[in-house]
């Protein structure tokens, strides 16, 4: 095996060294050159023996003369490269990533746990809505056979008030070691010039891991999501998704405003470009807003209003979530959805071309406790919510059934800001400073997750049968606005050979930036509640190729990095026992990666 | 692990030893940006007597066959050190039609 992989990677790397392939369309436009070059220098040539001739009474030659037939020649060959020039109406152009990856996981710890409402629940069980303990059969009877435990500590007492109801006995923690990891990912490129001032762009991505394109994980994080925001940035399969595809109508009716319509790109902002080693990837900064979403932009450049360079203003307006198509049982019977829309302005306060200043700021209205997406079924959690269910799972531990989800309840709103300051030096030396800010602000209602920066509530009800008693949530546990705020920063050097990078993220505990669509497989690095370092080595093989070897360390702080829904709590406090996550948590963990790029 | 640090050290090795090339090489597109600016636009602007031109309007071979065989009118750039349009050609090549652009709507 090591030396497969070995024999592997030197043929892989072998491949620099050959020069870029020369398509048919270049190959006979370079031999048109030549000739017209030649055809110059004949024509040259002739006109320097018509002058010199002159007075002489000598005639020159007709043998530097092209003929009829080559002049006629290079007029159909022309034609025919014209006609293939106008039909070809769609520039492609595009990159192919390799990478391999080394994760490496510490004390990962499953902790569930819900709060529940005991009195409510005491009350219930009093007054005989869940039928009588004595009856073997009742709901309540039921019940407490399959938690003795808790049944002997509502017995005595102890659960009161609205308390922890834990799902196991203690926190599992653990590591994960997957040595090996590897991932490609293509991305084509699409330019269309529609009319003088119209143009189209798009992108088509396909992101997949080796040896696996069924598109659907396991349901462990937010992360393994496969939804509308992350679907090209989420390894989902061999098939091309479109990350981005809008028209831009520019300075209409001479006015200078643009109108820009479709699939946003939103994805890859400043300052993010350099650790990927390409220019600037998006519009939106991207220590806040780094999601593929639909919409539109409606921008100006002010640079000739205020003589500022690069100056752009742009306000952008998107919609993240549909509420009534395709949701809920039949015709939309689940009211308590709403549509998830975005606006805000979005500055390019200066850029010069080595100094960029840029300003984002934008709020969310309506989030919804999750997104559309499809998800395979952890079983766990068939134990937890669904006992019936999971006794039949257990006997396919192996199989997991594929089912799409969607949010139960409209949670609240949010408001994000972010700033990015980046410069280059005339040294070569690049370095960026970012700072973004979030608020939650929740409404106080709750799905399964909890609610906006806050857990939910659940109540003891009965199924509509009156056969079993069910844990519903039915409110959040607090509904204050809550404050985040993120810091990134970060530089690039030359080195032989290329670039050598360094950066540091840290985000507070309710810091929930719309970063979900960086494809680094452990997490999005700036969505977390915690610290990340990262260094870079990025070998330019050649303008066309480069490699990138890195090592990114995540220390979460809190948990729930990357989601609006949940309380975030002490990561410690998790393996510790004293608090709880309905997903799995991280303490620590590093990622070290090498990848080729190849560009075309 | 011990393969993925061997991996990765072989990664680093062969890329070391592998050739680089540069297609346009040594001029300072800062400063060209600063010349194109201040000594072609007035000329190539919309309403200039040289036509409207950006680095867009040619690939970068064609802006190093453009710059290689002097195909300006001279008296133009007479005023332009040698330096002066290395700085420029360079500017021009990396902003060509065929060079990375920024991602960018408008």
């Amino acid at each position: 095996m090591k030396r497969f992989v070995n024999l592997g990677l030197i043929a892989l790397l072998a491949l620099p060294a050959t020069t870029l392939a020369t398509t048919p369309e270049e190959a006979a436009l370079q031999q048109l050159q030549q000739q017209i070059e030649k055809l110059s220098a004949e024509l040259e040539a002739l006109s320097k023996k018509v002058e010199a001739s002159k007075g002489t009474g000598e005639q020159p030659t007709a043998a530097a003369q092209p003929t009829p037939d080559e002049f006629k020649e290079l007029e159909k060959r022309l034609d025919k490269v014209e006609r293939h020039a106008t039909l070809d109406r769609i520039e492609f152009s595009g990159d192919l990533r390799g990478r391999v990856h080394s994760l490496h996981y510490q004390d990962v710890t499953f902790n569930p746990g819900v709060q529940v409402d005991f009195d409510r629940f005491g009350a219930d069980a009093m007054s005989g809505a869940f039928g009588s303990p004595a009856d073997p059969n009742s709901p309540l009877a039921q019940m407490m056979a399959a938690n003795p435990g808790l049944a002997s500590m509502f017995a005595n007492g102890q659960l009161q008030g609205i308390g922890p109801f834990p799902f196991l006995a203690m926190p599992k923690t653990y590591n994960i070691n997957n040595d090996i990891l590897y991932n490609s990912r293509l991305r084509l490129n699409m330019k269309a010039k529609v009319w003088d001032n119209v143009k189209f762009s798009g992108r088509l991505n396909m992101y997949k891991n080796w040896g696996d394109s069924t598109g659907v994980k396991v349901f462990d994080s937010w992360n393994s999501f496969t939804m509308d925001g992350t679907s090209s940035s989420s390894t989902s399969g061999d098939g091309l998704h479109v990350d981005r595809a809008y028209f831009d109508w520019s300075n209409i009716g001479g006015s200078g405003v643009y109108l820009s319509i479709g699939r946003r790109p939103s994805t890859y902002g400043p300052p993010t470009e350099f650790r990927e080693n390409e220019m600037r990837g998006g519009t939106p900064t991207g220590n806040v807003m780094n999601l593929n979403f639909d919409g539109i932009t409606i921008g100006r450049s002010l640079e000739d209003w205020t003589g500022i360079e690069g100056m752009v203003a742009r306000f952008c307006y998107g919609q993240g979530f549909e509420s009534e198509w395709g949701n809920g049982e039949l015709f939309n019977n689940l009211e308590k959805l709403k549509d998830t829309h975005f606006a805000g302005f979005n500055f390019d306060l200066y850029n010069d071309g080595s100094n960029f200043l840029q300003a984002t700021i934008f709020t969310a209205q309506d989030i919804n406790d999750g997104f559309k997406g499809l998800i395979a079924f952890p079983t766990e959690y068939g134990a937890f919510f669904a006992p019936t269910l999971y006794n039949d799972m257990q006997k396919f531990p192996n199989f997991n059934f594929v089912t799409r989800v969607q949010p139960s309840t409209t949670i609240g709103d949010m408001n994000l800001a972010g700033l990015v300051f980046s410069r280059e030096e005339e040294n070569g030396l690049k370095w960026f400073t970012s700072a973004g800010w979030t608020q939650l602000r929740p409404n106080g209602k709750a799905g399964m997750f909890g609610g906006m920066g806050s857990d939910a509530i659940f109540q003891a009800q009965l199924n509509s049968t009156g056969t079993e008693i069910m844990m519903v949530p039915v409110s959040a546990d607090d509904d204050k606005n809550r404050n985040g705020y993120g810091v990134y920063v970060g530089m690039q050097v030359p080195a032989p050979m290329g670039k050598f990078g360094l950066e540091y993220n840290y985000g507070s505990k309710y810091w929930t930036p719309f970063t979900q669509g960086q494809d680094d497989p452990v997490d999005s690095k700036l969505a977390t509640r915690g610290h990340v370092g990262e260094a870079y080595y990025i070998v330019e093989i050649n303008p066309r190729m480069f490699l990138k070897m890195s090592g990114i360390y995540y220390d979460y702080e809190y948990s729930g990095s990357g989601s609006p829904v949940g309380k975030p709590k002490k990561i410690d406090d998790i393996e510790k026992g004293n608090a709880y996550s309905m997903l799995p948590v991280i303490d620590t963990a590093y990622d070290l990666n090498a990848s080729l790029t190849v560009q075309f | 692990m011990q393969r993925i640090v061997k991996a990765v050290a072989i990664c680093a090795l062969l890329a070391f030893m592998a050739g680089t090339s540069l297609a346009a090489d040594g001029g300072n597109p800062r400063k060209g940006k600063h010349l194109y600016k201040k000594s072609c636009k007035d000329c190539h602007s919309a309403d200039g007597a040289g036509g409207e031109l950006t680095p867009m309007s040619k690939t970068q071979a064609q802006w190093d066959r453009f710059f290689d065989k002097n195909q300006h009118d001279q008296q133009a750039w007479e005023k332009l050190s040698e330096k002066d349009l290395k700085d420029i050609q360079q500017f021009l090549y990396d902003h060509a039609a065929d060079s990375p652009q920024p991602q960018t709507c408008g």
